[in-house]
């Protein structure tokens, strides 16, 4: 399911309109024009004749910089040098802190089809903004078959086979005053370089399924604040039925990970058996991942006491 | 591996009631399903993946059915979408 991924210029004045205050000044017909990399680029050098480095599927950002530069070429440069840039398919130009192109630049835009677009806001301001919407809109993609709640502020995904208990266990979590952000199907992108953004399919947001009762709403259940929109995953565990063959972890020395569009995740797995809370499991997994955070390793710190008092105690037998 | 592209063709589409149909028969055999659509994929045991789907009349499908009992799970489901899981239209 990673597909590469696109947007259109009518995608991004649809969505954006407002927010970046976009306007289009010439070039409408190719607003189907496609935008795949969340990068910009400023075409400075190529204004003065260095095309290459010059990307077609980035948005090309001119300020004021830019202008000035074009309005000290003469007509027949300007439109040269613009000919020869719209030679490679560029996404589209923008134009911010509301400038307005050189005529020139403007029946090129309609000639080529390459729209051409102002912001009224700054360049840094503009840029920022859009860097941002454009990563988390072009942003690696997958969805799981799990449960993702934020437990103490920390994003756990349950993961497991169906019918283990994993939304059963949620539903404890919730009535223990965690909150929920997805069930059954967890949307997942990745913000580069290692950051896991987990939320719900929007049909079956804050929903739950659990056998025996059917579908419930936990937002209209427990309230608003029992529910997330969207949480960083930070820890999975996989539940799976207790194996008398499998070996499981007795001291939490060996650390495994999960990877998740190419971001390791620290992985617990977890044996589900009667008499096994497991959500109070889950959640002092979740505690404990919190100290592992601070720096604070129970496992290694145990192993270390031990190891002393072993080292003492041999030094004392041969003195 | 056995996978099958089928369409839905009830009128209503893949509402809860029918996908609590997939899911209930699913859930009677031990494979792995995983119903495709377009780039989303659900887990065929899974009743709020199947929602996600979203799939009106005449989406197109891909079920994948990975198992011991792979085969016959997989005829089952396609019969259940093709008569258009009981109803009339």
């Amino acid at each position: 399911m990673l597909a590469p991924k696109f947007l259109t210029i009518q995608e991004l004045l649809n969505e954006q309109t407002e927010r970046l205050q976009l306007k289009v000044l010439s070039g409408e017909e190719g607003l189907n024009r496609k935008i795949s990399s969340p990068r910009i680029q400023r075409p400075g050098l190529a204004l003065a004749g260095y095309f290459a480095q010059l990307r077609a599927e980035r948005i090309q950002v001119l300020g004021s910089t830019e202008l000035s530069f074009m309005d000290t070429l003469s007509s027949e440069r300007r439109q040269q040098v613009l000919e020869d840039i719209c030679q490679i398919p560029i996404s589209c130009f923008i134009l911010t802190k509301g400038l307005f192109p050189p005529p020139e630049m403007i029946s090129i835009g309609n000639k080529y089809k390459i729209p051409i677009l102002q912001s009224s806001l700054q360049s840094s301001l503009f840029i920022r903004q859009i860097s941002i919407y454009l990563e988390e809109k072009l942003a690696l993609e997958t969805s799981i078959h799990g449960v993702l709640m934020d437990i103490y502020g920390r994003g756990v995904l349950l993961l497991g086979k169906s019918s283990i208990g994993k939304s059963e266990c949620a539903l404890d979590l919730i009535v223990r005053g965690h909150r929920l952000v997805s069930d059954d199907m967890v949307n997942i992108k990745l913000l580069p370089p290692d950051i896991l953004i987990g939320s719900g399919p929007e049909l079956i947001r804050y929903h739950m399924e659990l056998r025996g009762l059917g579908i419930i709403n936990i937002k209209d259940l427990f309230g608003v604040a029992a529910v997330r929109y969207r949480k960083k995953i930070e820890l999975a565990v996989v539940m799976e039925e207790w194996k008398q063959e499998c070996e499981y972890d007795r001291l939490g020395l060996e650390e495994s990970t999960i990877n998740i569009l190419g971001v390791d995740i620290p992985l617990i797995k977890m044996p589900v058996a009667p008499g096994r809370n497991m959500a109070i499991i889950i959640e002092v997994a979740a505690r404990n991942q919190l100290l592992k955070e601070s720096g604070y390793y129970s496992a290694r710190e145990f192993d270390q006491k031990v190891i002393n008092i072993l080292r003492k105690k041999s030094k004392a037998k041969f003195i | 591996m056995p996978k099958q592209t089928v369409f839905i063709k009830n009128k209503l589409g893949l509402h809860a009631r029918a996908a609590s149909q997939i899911v209930n028969l699913a859930s009677q055999y031990t494979s792995e399903v995983t119903i495709q659509k377009g780039n989303v994929t659900a887990n065929g045991k899974s009743l709020l993946g199947i929602l996600t789907l979203d799939a009106p009349l005449g989406s197109e499908l891909l079920i994948d059915v990975n198992g011991s009992d792979a085969q016959e799970l997989l005829t089952k489901l396609v019969e259940l979408i093709e008569n258009k899981f009981g109803e009339k239209n």
